[in-house]
C-alpha cells in the first residue's frame, strides 16, 4: 500500500517538477488557460467560462526583465511572475486575472496590462473588507461584471455551468481538507515535499483530474497502516505563498514533521465553506468573503494571533515556522502579534524570510536545524 | 534679480498654527473631547462636523522625520518585531507610542480610529494594529482601487460604508451629525481646497515664487485642518504673500533656469539638502503630484447628497487610481507648469505610490520625450538614503537637461 501512496504522490510531484511544461501541455491539448496569482481568484467562474485556471508562482529564477519595470522592493512573487510574462514563458495563457490583493499586486496589474499585450489582463476588485453585507453586495456585482467580460470572450457563462463548477470546487476543497486532516493526525503519512506537491499540482491541473487523484490517494492512505513516529517535533508552517516544495522539504529534513500549515499555497487555499445560498454568483461571493481572512484583508475583530494559535494548537504543534516572503507587508504587520500569542502559550517560533524564486540557502537550513534542535532539547528537559 | 533666496514669511505663522493644533489636541486628551486618529485620505469632514479632533499619525511621522527623530522611533518598532521593510511612517508611529516619545511627547490617545484604504493597503494593516493596541473602535472604509473608471457599484459600496461610519460616530458622540453642520464643513473644506489648488497654480509663474519644497512644508494645514476656518485664514495669508513675491519678481530659486516636477512623498529628513542641490543647478521644483493630491476634493455644489459626493471624491484620489490616470495627471502637470523634467522619488516605504513609477518614467521618456530621474530613497528612514549616489544622479541628470 505504501508503494501505491508513493506512486500517486510521485505522479503529482512530477506535475510540479516543471510547472511551465505542465501548463503548456494543457494548452497543447487544446485547453484554454487563464493564469492568476491569488487564492481569492474566483476560479469557479473562470472554469465555467471555459478556461483552466493556473496559479502562477515564483518560477522564474531570473528577474532582470522585470527589474526594469518594478522596484526590487516588490515581493519576489510579483517580480518573478512579471519576468515570466515578459520573457514569453506564459504564452500558454490567454488571460491573466488579478484579484485585488495588496499594494504590490494593484500596481503590478497595471504594469502587466501595459507590458504583456499577449494576455488579456482582468482586474477583479475583490473587497478588502470581509465579514459584512455591503461587501457581499459589492462583490456580487463585481463578479457579475467579470462574468460579463468572460462571457464576451467566448460564450456566455450560464448558471448551470457555474453551479457545476461550484460543486466541483466544493468537492475538491473537501477532499483537500480531508487530506490535511490525515496529515494532522499522523504527519508521517505524507512528507512535507509530497503534501506541498499535492497542493501545488492542484494549481496546475484541471480540478476534476486533480480531485480524482486526491480521492485515490485518500483511499490508499486510509487503507494503509502507517506507523506513528512520535520522536520528531511537530511543526506548523505559517505564511503566504510558497513557490516550491524545497522550503518545506528543507524544514522537514532538519528533523521535524510538518503537521499542518496555513499557507496560501496550502491549507488556506481550501479553507472555504460553501454557504449553499442558491444563486451561484451570490454563493461565490459569500464563499470567498466568509473564508478566514488572508492578512491582506480586513475583518472587524479578527485577531491573527488568536487565529494562528488555535490552528497551531489543533495541529499539536511544538513550534511554528513563519515562512515569509520578503517585502510582503500584510504578513509582516501581523507578525509581532502572532509571535506573541504563540509565545504566551509556550510555542516557540522562527521567522524566515524567503525570496520565492531562490532555492533555500545554507543559512535557511542552518537556522531551521538550530530551531528544531532547540525544540528537541526543550522537550527532553520537560 | 538673481540673488539671495528670500524665505517665505508665513512659515512662522505656520509653526504657530501647527503648535496650536497639536497642543490643543494634547490638552483635549484630559477632557471629554473626543479624539480620532485618521488616515490622510479619510473623509475627515465627518469628524469636524461631529466636533471630533482628528489626529494624523502620518503627519506626525513626517514631523518626526523632519526633526530627525524618526530613525530612533523606527528602531523601537523594529525591536518589537516590525520588519524594516514596512512603511516608515507606520514604524515611526508605532515606535512613538511604544516608547511614548516623539517631538511632542507622543500623540494624544484616540477614542476611535478612522481608516480609509484609498491611499494604500499599509494603512489597513497599520490601523488594525492600532485598534488592537489602543483597544478602541475602528471604522474602516474600503475604497476599491480604480483601474479604469469607477463603476456605480463601487461608488455604492463606498457610499454605504460612509453611511455606516456616520452611524458609528453618532453612537460614539451620542448625537447625530447634523446635515447643516456637515454642509458647512464641506463648504469650508472646499474653500480651503480651492485656495490650496490656486496657490499651487501660482507656481506655474516663471520664475516660480515658491517651490514644491515649500509646498511640502505648507501642506500641513490642508491635510490636518481641512474643514476649519483657521485653515482658510492661513492660506489666504500665504496666497497674499506669494502674490506679492510674484509682483516683486521674487523667485524660489533665484536665476531659475529649469523647472521640474516631483512624484511621490517628500524625503522629509533631506528637504534642506535636496532643495539646495537643485537650486545649485538653478532648478526649481515647480509641481508635485503629492501636493496636488489635496487639491482635487469635494464639489461644494453637489451637496444634495453629501455622503455620496464624499464617496466619489475619496474614491478617486490620485493614488487610488491606476497608471493611466497617473500618467494623464503627470502629462497635464508637465504641460501646465512648463516642466523640463520629472523627478520620481521611488519611496521604498510606499509601494502603493512607487510601484508603477518605472513604467510611468519609461512612458514619459519614450513616448513623450520628457526627461525623468528616478531617485531610490525613503520619506522617513534616513538609514536607506545613499547621499553620494543620489547627489551624483541629480548632478548627472541636470547636466543632461542643460545639454538639451
Ligand atoms: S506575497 Fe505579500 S506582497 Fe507579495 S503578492 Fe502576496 S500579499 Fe502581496
Ligand atoms: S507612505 Fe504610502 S504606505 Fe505609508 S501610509 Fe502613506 S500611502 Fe501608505
Amino acid at each position: 500500500m505504501a508503494s501505491a501512496i508513493s506512486d500517486i504522490v510521485g505522479r503529482l510531484e512530477e506535475t510540479c517538477r516543471d510547472p511551465l511544461a505542465t501548463a503548456r501541455a494543457l494548452a497543447r491539448d487544446g485547453r484554454k488557460v487563464a493564469a492568476h496569482m491569488c487564492t481569492y481568484t474566483p476560479e469557479e467562474l473562470v472554469l465555467a467560462a471555459g478556461y483552466v485556471p493556473i496559479r502562477i508562482l515564483g518560477w522564474s529564477a531570473e528577474t532582470h526583465r522585470a527589474d526594469g519595470l518594478i522596484q526590487a522592493y516588490a515581493c519576489s512573487l510579483a517580480r518573478s511572475a512579471l519576468d515570466l510574462a515578459l520573457s514569453g514563458q506564459l504564452d500558454f495563457a490567454e488571460l491573466m486575472l488579478f484579484p485585488h490583493t495588496c499594494d504590490t499586486i494593484q500596481n503590478l496589474t497595471d504594469i502587466w496590462q501595459r507590458n504583456v499585450p499577449s494576455m488579456k489582463t482582468i482586474a477583479v476588485s475583490t473587497p478588502v473588507s470581509t465579514g459584512g453585507e455591503a461587501e457581499v453586495v459589492f462583490y456580487r456585482a463585481e463578479l457579475e461584471r467579470v462574468r460579463g467580460i468572460l462571457g464576451k470572450l467566448d460564450a456566455p457563462v450560464t448558471d448551470e455551468a457555474l453551479k457545476a463548477c461550484l460543486a466541483l470546487y466544493a468537492a475538491h476543497r473537501a477532499a483537500m481538507r480531508r487530506l490535511y486532516g490525515i496529515r494532522r493526525a499522523n504527519p508521517c503519512a505524507l512528507s512535507a515535499r509530497g503534501m506541498m506537491s499535492i497542493v501545488l499540482s492542484s494549481f496546475l491541473m484541471p480540478k476534476d483530474d486533480h480531485l480524482a487523484v486526491v480521492e485515490e490517494l485518500i483511499a490508499a492512505l486510509e487503507a494503509a497502516e502507517i506507523p506513528e513516529n512520535g520522536s520528531r517535533p511537530r511543526l506548523f508552517v505559517a505564511g503566504a505563498a510558497c513557490s516550491s516544495e524545497a522550503y518545506v522539504a528543507a524544514v522537514e529534513e532538519a528533523g521535524a514533521w510538518i503537521a499542518d500549515d496555513n499557507l496560501c499555497t496550502g491549507a488556506r487555499a481550501f479553507a472555504l465553506q460553501e454557504t449553499g445560498c442558491g444563486d451561484p454568483i451570490e454563493e461565490l461571493a459569500r464563499t470567498y468573503l466568509s473564508r478566514v481572512p488572508c492578512p491582506a484583508k480586513h475583518r472587524p475583530g479578527f485577531d491573527p494571533g488568536a487565529a494562528l494559535l488555535e490552528d497551531a494548537q489543533r495541529a499539536k504543534a511544538d513550534g511554528v515556522v513563519f515562512l515569509f516572503t520578503k517585502f510582503c507587508d500584510p504578513w509582516a504587520f501581523d507578525y509581532p502579534r502572532m509571535r506573541d500569542a504563540l509565545e504566551a502559550a509556550g510555542i516557540p517560533s522562527l521567522l524566515i524570510e524567503i525570496e520565492q524564486h531562490v532555492p533555500p540557502s545554507a543559512q535557511f537550513e542552518t537556522r531551521v536545524a538550530a530551531f528544531v534542535e532547540m525544540i528537541d532539547t526543550k522537550e527532553e528537559s520537560e | 534679480m538673481a540673488g539671495e533666496r528670500i524665505p517665505i514669511e508665513s512659515a512662522k505663522q505656520l509653526m504657530k498654527l501647527m503648535m496650536e493644533y497639536y497642543m490643543g489636541a494634547k490638552m483635549a486628551e484630559q477632557t471629554d473631547q473626543k479624539i480620532a486618529w485618521v488616515t490622510s485620505g479619510a473623509p475627515v469632514e465627518l469628524l469636524h462636523a461631529a466636533g471630533v479632533i482628528p489626529i494624523y499619525p502620518e503627519n506626525h511621522a513626517a514631523l518626526c522625520a523632519a526633526q530627525k527623530a524618526a530613525v530612533g522611533l523606527c528602531e523601537a518598532a523594529e525591536e518589537r518585531g516590525f520588519s524594516r521593510d514596512l512603511c516608515s511612517y507606520a514604524r515611526t508611529e508605532i515606535g512613538s507610542y511604544l516608547t511614548k516619545s516623539g517631538p511632542m511627547g507622543g500623540l494624544p490617545k484616540p477614542d476611535f480610529l478612522l481608516c480609509c484604504n484609498n491611499i494604500c493597503g499599509t494603512v489597513t494593516k497599520w490601523y488594525q494594529e492600532l485598534q488592537r493596541h489602543f483597544d478602541v473602535p475602528l471604522f474602516f472604509i474600503d475604497a476599491p482601487f480604480i483601474h479604469g473608471e469607477a463603476t456605480t457599484d463601487t461608488l455604492d459600496y463606498v457610499h454605504a460604508q460612509i453611511k455606516d461610519v456616520v452611524a458609528g460616530i453618532t453612537e460614539i458622540i451620542g448625537k447625530p451629525i447634523e446635515d447643516d453642520v456637515l454642509h458647512d464643513t464641506l463648504v469650508l473644506a472646499a474653500k480651503a481646497t480651492s485656495l490650496w489648488s490656486d496657490l499651487l497654480d501660482l507656481l506655474a509663474h516663471r520664475p516660480s515664487p515658491m517651490s514644491s519644497f515649500d509646498t511640502f512644508v505648507h501642506i500641513a494645514p490642508i491635510v490636518v485642518m481641512r474643514g476649519e476656518q483657521r485653515c482658510i485664514d492661513y492660506y489666504e495669508g500665504l496666497t497674499a504673500e506669494i502674490r506679492d513675491r510674484i509682483a516683486n519678481g521674487i523667485a524660489a530659486v533665484p536665476g531659475e533656469q529649469f523647472r521640474l516636477g516631483w512624484d511621490n512623498l517628500p524625503v522629509w529628513f533631506k528637504m534642506g539638502a535636496l532643495s539646495k542641490r537643485f537650486s545649485q543647478h538653478k532648478a526649481c521644483l515647480a509641481a508635485a503630484t503629492y501636493a496636488s493630491a489635496w487639491a482635487q476634493m469635494i464639489d461644494p455644489e453637489a451637496v444634495d447628497d453629501m455622503l455620496r459626493e464624499m464617496a466619489r471624491a475619496y474614491l478617486m484620489v490620485y493614488i487610488n487610481c491606476g497608471l493611466e490616470k497617473r500618467l494623464d495627471t503627470l502629462l497635464h502637470m508637465v504641460d501646465k507648469f512648463s516642466l523640463d523634467g520629472v523627478v520620481m522619488h521611488s519611496d521604498r516605504s510606499c509601494k502603493a505610490y512607487s510601484l508603477g513609477q518605472y513604467e510611468l518614467a519609461k512612458t514619459l521618456r519614450e513616448n513623450h520625450d520628457i526627461p525623468t530621474l528616478v531617485l531610490e530613497a525613503d520619506m522617513n528612514d534616513s538609514r536607506v538614503y545613499a547621499e553620494e549616489q543620489i547627489n551624483a544622479r541629480i548632478d548627472a541628470f541636470m547636466e543632461t537637461l542643460a545639454a538639451r
